[in-house]
């Protein structure tokens, strides 16, 4: 599938989030936030630490009491009905673990059990890159080897949206490249994907649209072109000439695009 | 429906799985149970009452001799050495002796009639009088003994003896009964109630919560699995008491594995309920302690309930464990049915559905 057959049409809209709010105490750190992402999209959020980006992730997810506002998910109203929202998504959640003593095959079978789904694990595990891993536990396996392993736990149920919170953050330039191919697979099989991430030029190479939140708001919505564009139009220019390479450029060239993994 | 149940069943058998692969949980399950059955077993194992005496002879008559062989010989007398009468006392007044046994130098002399004569002097502590009767009556039979042996001609009144035996138990029939109820609290309230909140600990949970999984599949798979590890424990420890204890079962192996089944499922809901509501073990562990301490001292696996006052006893009757110790106890001992222990079941299936209900309600997944 091609980009343009996705966009084809405007409406075709997975995730409306209209007013969503959410108050800590006497803290609102999501303030009222509305934005929509279309099918087969992949969606950015983006944001300093604190602005709200988890937590909105969560309360999409179905993990978090939704205080004000409504979100709708391929037509479900999240707050209505959760348990339904949770059998057509996939989470990769930011802070979470998987059990210790099973294999990446039992993993997965036993996630594939909660959605009352049969599954080819081993089919799974190839789209990852883990074949050689299947008999291996989580505890044996490299920072960039769980979070891969954490995205095909996510894709057990063939899921309509598929969710990423910070999914390279602590990973080697190596690692969260192998990523960021993985995710644009994924989305080739038309799968929506929406992520959070700290790193802005990862946001520019794999997403459609992004969302900048700052505050518990989103203070801008638009693709990364269009964003970038839009800043040089003010006249902005940066202080400094840009080289034609970065740092990371030169570390990739030196080290080279294969993965180090045990 | 029929998802929910085959999602427990498949949850539950990889949790098995897991629990398998740890050694350190497979001991806690398999060996400790077993040491705590030799402990108990070891001490119950003895029937009869014995004291602990020190012998004092200051005779050398043949008689005395005789007398002193024979103490020692009885079973009922565990003979200690010590260097001096004074030792004797004072160990006597720690308790360490029940008793002290003195022989005077004039014991066993011929009298004018060619018969041996003397006094035993048995000291007891004045606190104890029972102790020092029942000595005094054992040495009575000793000497008793001795003189007829002396002085062939019978008593024309006399008591015969004879130890009856109706039902060939021993009081380790009684006690195992206790110590299996004990071992699956103990696996049920401190195992299980530190499991789930290592897990939400680790984020383990926080990772199943973002599927379709509902908090009930996960108590309920969790308890079946427990059930598994339950049976084991139980058959690991009969085959140890029938190995190494002569124990002696009445009853049914088919009916005592469904009710300890039935008993396990409820006393689990204890375990689920505080490791569900916890957030992390230093929630757990003194909640632990404080649902099983009062089980533990008031259902007769340590004390018994007779021993206790009576408003005492009937607050023990509706504990959560007590029934399920009677239960088994009245299976292995007196052959009953499931239908005879129909108020013990209606005990447990009262504490069962309350404590899950419980449970279900308090679970917080982080």
């Amino acid at each position: 599938m091609t980009d343009g057959i996705l966009f084809r049409s405007m409406t075709d809209i997975i995730l409306k989030v209209e007013k969503l709010t959410k108050t800590y105490g006497d803290k609102e750190v999501v303030k009222g936030i509305s934005f929509e992402v279309k099918k087969g999209e992949t969606f950015g959020i983006l944001g300093p630490n604190g602005a709200g980006k988890t937590t909105t992730l969560e309360m999409i997810e179905a993990l978090r009491p939704i205080d004000g506002g409504t979100v709708t998910l391929d037509g479900i109203i999240v707050s209505d009905n959760p348990q339904a929202v949770k059998e057509i998504i996939g989470i990769q959640l930011q802070s979470s673990a998987f059990y210790d003593r099973l294999t990446l095959v039992e993993q997965l079978q036993m996630f594939a059990s909660f959605y009352g789904s049969k599954i080819n694990a081993m089919e799974l595990l190839k789209e990852v890159e883990l074949t050689e891993k299947a008999k291996s536990r989580v505890e044996q396996m490299s920072g960039g080897q769980k979070q891969r392993f954490s995205i095909a736990s996510a894709l057990v149920n063939k899921p309509k949206v598929l969710f990423l919170d910070e999914p390279t953050t602590g990973l080697d330039p190596q690692a969260r490249r192998h990523l960021w191919d993985l995710i644009r697979n994924i989305k080739k099989q038309g799968i929506t994907v929406i992520l959070t991430t700290h790193y802005l030029e990862e946001a520019e190479m794999l997403c459609d649209r992004v969302a900048i939140m700052d505050d518990g708001k989103i203070i801008a919505l638009d693709s990364p072109k269009n964003l970038i564009k839009d800043l040089l139009k003010r006249g902005f220019k940066k202080a400094q000439h840009v080289e034609q390479a970065s740092l990371e450029d030169v570390f990739i060239d030196l080290t080279g695009k294969g993965l180090r993994e045990a | 429906m029929k998802q929910y149940f085959s999602t427990i069943w498949i949850f539950c058998g990889v949790l098995t799985k897991r629990y398998f692969r740890d050694p350190v949980a497979l001991f806690f399950t398999l060996v400790f149970p077993v040491i705590f059955l030799l402990i108990f077993g070891a001490m119950s194992r003895s029937n009869s009452v014995s004291f602990n005496v020190v012998l004092t002879n200051h005779s050398e008559t043949a008689f005395a001799t005789q007398f002193v062989d024979q103490i020692k010989e009885n079973k009922v007398f565990k003979v200690k050495d010590v260097k001096s009468f004074d030792e004797a006392e004072e160990k006597m007044g720690r308790g360490e002796l029940d008793s002290i046994i003195e022989l005077p130098q004039s014991f066993g002399q011929p009298d004018a009639s060619g018969v041996s004569s003397g006094k035993v002097v048995v000291y007891y502590q004045e606190s104890k009088p029972d102790t020092g009767q029942t000595v005094a009556s054992v040495m009575q039979r000793v000497l008793d003994g001795i003189n007829a042996e002396l002085v062939p001609n019978a008593d024309p009144l006399s008591v015969e003896q004879k130890a009856t035996k109706t039902t060939d138990l021993t009081r380790f029939d009684y006690t195992v009964a206790g110590i299996v109820g004990f071992s699956l609290m103990s696996l049920a309230i401190f195992g299980m109630a530190n499991g789930f909140p290592s897990d939400k600990k680790s984020g383990a949970l926080r990772r199943l919560r973002a599927t379709p999984l509902r908090a009930s599949q996960l108590i309920l798979a969790t308890a079946i699995e427990y059930l598994f590890i339950g049976l084991l424990t139980v058959i690991v420890m009969f085959a140890v008491a029938t190995l190494l204890f002569d124990f002696n079962m009445r009853g049914s192996y088919l009916t005592l594995t469904i009710f300890t089944l039935i008993g396990t499922f409820s006393l689990f809901g204890f375990g689920m309920a505080i490791g569900g509501w916890a957030k992390n073990e230093n929630q757990s562990a003194p909640l632990s302690n404080l649902v099983a301490f009062p089980m533990m001292f008031l259902t007769g696996v340590f004390f018994p309930v007779y021993l206790m006052p009576q408003w005492l006893q009937n607050i023990s009757h509706f504990l959560p464990l007590t029934p399920i110790i009677d239960g088994i106890r009245m299976i292995i001992t007196e052959n009953a049915s499931l239908f005879t222990l129909g108020p013990q079941l209606l005990i447990i299936g009262a504490w069962t559905v309350i404590i899950y209900s419980v449970a279900f309600k308090v679970f917080r997944w982080e």
